[in-house]
């Protein structure tokens, strides 16, 4: 079974994800609500909604996540497939991504996250009043952070499962196959930086795999999504 | 795995050895290497792990390419790439078959390229594997390769030469050991090996002409007429056609192709179809899947 996470922080990415993010799903695939204000908190949301053995596909946030859960649980995880996961990625000391500095306000507003959407995109195409719609009524039903928990409580929760995650790579190795799918076109993050988190993964585990889609950005399963679901099932009939 | 019975093909006058299986898309496979080695040679053999497993859902073809394996050497001693691409392109016309994905590995990465560039009715996808003879960075081989510790043509040589090429230095069995020296003791190819080094049309014809034909492919290339669905498969590990090629040859396809897909697979050199064969076969056959 095919489970997908989300990824966005609540309060913070001016974007509101969720799962209406990934459009259609193949068949029998679930995907699921992250909840919490911490890295910890949002992997045991996702552990709590799975049903059994799967493979988890998370975007961003929701693939450290995965692969987090895939750390904790090997027993409930078949596989993980990480999508342009810039949360997952090393940054080295990195420079700030100015993709999304300055959002219109008012914030969450349909015109604030169709830009949003837009900014993280190679083309706008993709970004219909259907997928605004829901952004909109996402982030009404969301828990918003805060920026003082986001600063106090998210991320260094995110230092330390990252932390976590590359000592692992290092060490023993994440237990399950995994494969990382990057946009060539995300404005938010470079494939090299996609290439470090394969990388990072294959160290030690022999089934890894790194996969570029073309004219996508950030969001690569929306963009593409038939070379996406390609890509999935492929990994899903080999491993 | 063993290939399905070899059939022949006159192929505008060599004599071409081919094996086929399955129905559906055509998927024709060229394998890498060339005329004249004598310390490795490439044959039909080498696709082995995946002729017959894509079988099952496609028309899978892999023959040997001129000079190679049991076919025929280039007449009037064309020892050069472009007879290798034209006998290609007249192999596939000769099958009468629709136009077909093609799947190219190393030096046979380039040829399908070639091949598709030249011949666009005949291509309807082109997947590169681990091809540093078309990337236009360095290519390692000679570095990786250089003087092998073993009498050339021997049975120590050729595993030694393909453990190189490998990061599982398991992968290269006696069948596929056996497989190379049965090519390295065909006299025709024995004949090719004394062609390209003591008659030296290798650094003579070969390799000059095969330079000054990849400067116009990847002029091509650059200017926008390949005009395919294209995918690269490369072996993370391999240090021949180390993972940077890999990279700039799909940067190169994928400005002018929206369907162009880059793929790694982790612990494989050069040879990811045969390390890493159930994995490689998945990616060619979605790939051809999406396409049909």
């Amino acid at each position: 079974m095919m489970v997908f996470v989300h990824g966005g922080v609540p309060g913070i990415t001016p974007y509101a994800s969720g799962p209406h993010i990934w459009g259609p799903l193949p068949k029998g695939a679930l995907a699921v609500e992250v909840r919490g204000h911490t890295v910890d908190a949002m992997t045991a949301s996702v552990r709590q909604a799975i049903k059994g053995k799967c493979h988890l596909v998370g975007h961003d946030l929701g693939g450290l996540l995965a692969l987090n859960l895939a750390i904790e649980a090997p027993e409930l995880v078949s596989g993980v497939t990480a999508v342009a996961s810039v949360a997952a990625a090393p940054t080295g000391d990195g420079v700030p991504n100015l993709t999304l500095a300055y959002p219109p306000e008012p914030l969450w507003s349909k015109h604030s996250q169709r830009w949003a959407l837009e900014r993280v995109s190679y083309s706008h195409a993709h970004v219909s009043d259907e997928l605004v719609n829901a952004c909109v009524s996402a982030a009404g039903k969301q828990s918003p952070m805060t920026p003082r928990e986001y600063e106090d409580e998210f991320v260094p929760s995110l230092m330390k499962a990252k932390s976590r995650f590359y000592e692992v790579c290092r060490s023993e190795g994440v237990k399950v196959p995994c494969q990382v799918i990057w946009g060539s076109h995300d404005p938010l993050t470079s494939v090299d930086q996609g290439l470090w988190l394969f990388r990072g993964l294959a160290q030690k585990q022999r089934a890894a795999q790194f996969h570029v889609i073309n004219r996508a950005g950030a969001l690569p399963f929306r963009e593409e999504p038939a070379a996406f679901h390609q890509v999935l099932a492929a990994f899903a009939d080999a491993v | 795995m063993p290939l399905p019975q070899g059939k022949w093909l006159d192929v505008d006058g060599l004599r071409t050895r081919y094996y086929e299986a399955g129905r559906g898309e055509p998927i024709v496979f060229i394998y890498g290497g060339n005329f004249g080695t004598g310390d490795s040679a490439s044959s039909a053999y080498t696709w082995s792990e995946n002729l017959l497993p894509l079988s099952e859902h496609f028309h899978a073809i892999v023959f040997d390419k001129a000079g190679q394996g049991e076919t025929d050497n280039p007449r009037n001693d064309e020892y050069t790439m472009a007879a290798v691409v034209r006998h290609a392109a007249a192999f596939i016309r000769a099958l009468k078959l629709p136009p077909v994905h093609l799947v190219g590995h190393s030096r046979g990465g380039y040829a399908a390229a070639r091949l598709a560039l030249e011949n666009h009715e005949l291509v309807k996808s082109l997947t590169v594997v681990n091809s540093g003879t078309l990337s236009p960075g360095i290519g390692t081989n000679e570095v990786v390769l250089a003087k092998p510790p073993y009498p050339a043509g021997t049975r120590e040589c050729v595993r030694w030469v393909y453990q190189n090429y490998s990061f599982n230095p398991g992968v290269v069995t006696d069948e596929w050991v056996d497989a190379v020296m049965f090519t390295l003791g065909i006299p025709k190819y024995q004949e090719s090996v004394r062609k390209m080094t003591l008659g030296k049309l290798g650094s003579k014809l070969f390799l000059p002409e095969l330079a000054r034909e990849k400067r116009e492919t990847l002029q091509w290339i650059n200017e926008g007429r390949l005009q395919r669905p294209i995918q690269v498969i490369w072996g993370f590990d391999d240090r021949t056609a180390v993972i940077d090629r890999g990279i700039e040859l799909y940067n190169l396809f994928s400005c002018h192709e929206r369907r162009a897909l880059f793929h790694v697979i982790n612990q494989s050199g050069h040879f990811p179809f045969r390390e890493h064969p159930k994995r490689f076969n998945a990616l060619i056959r979605r790939w051809v899947e999406s396409l049909a």
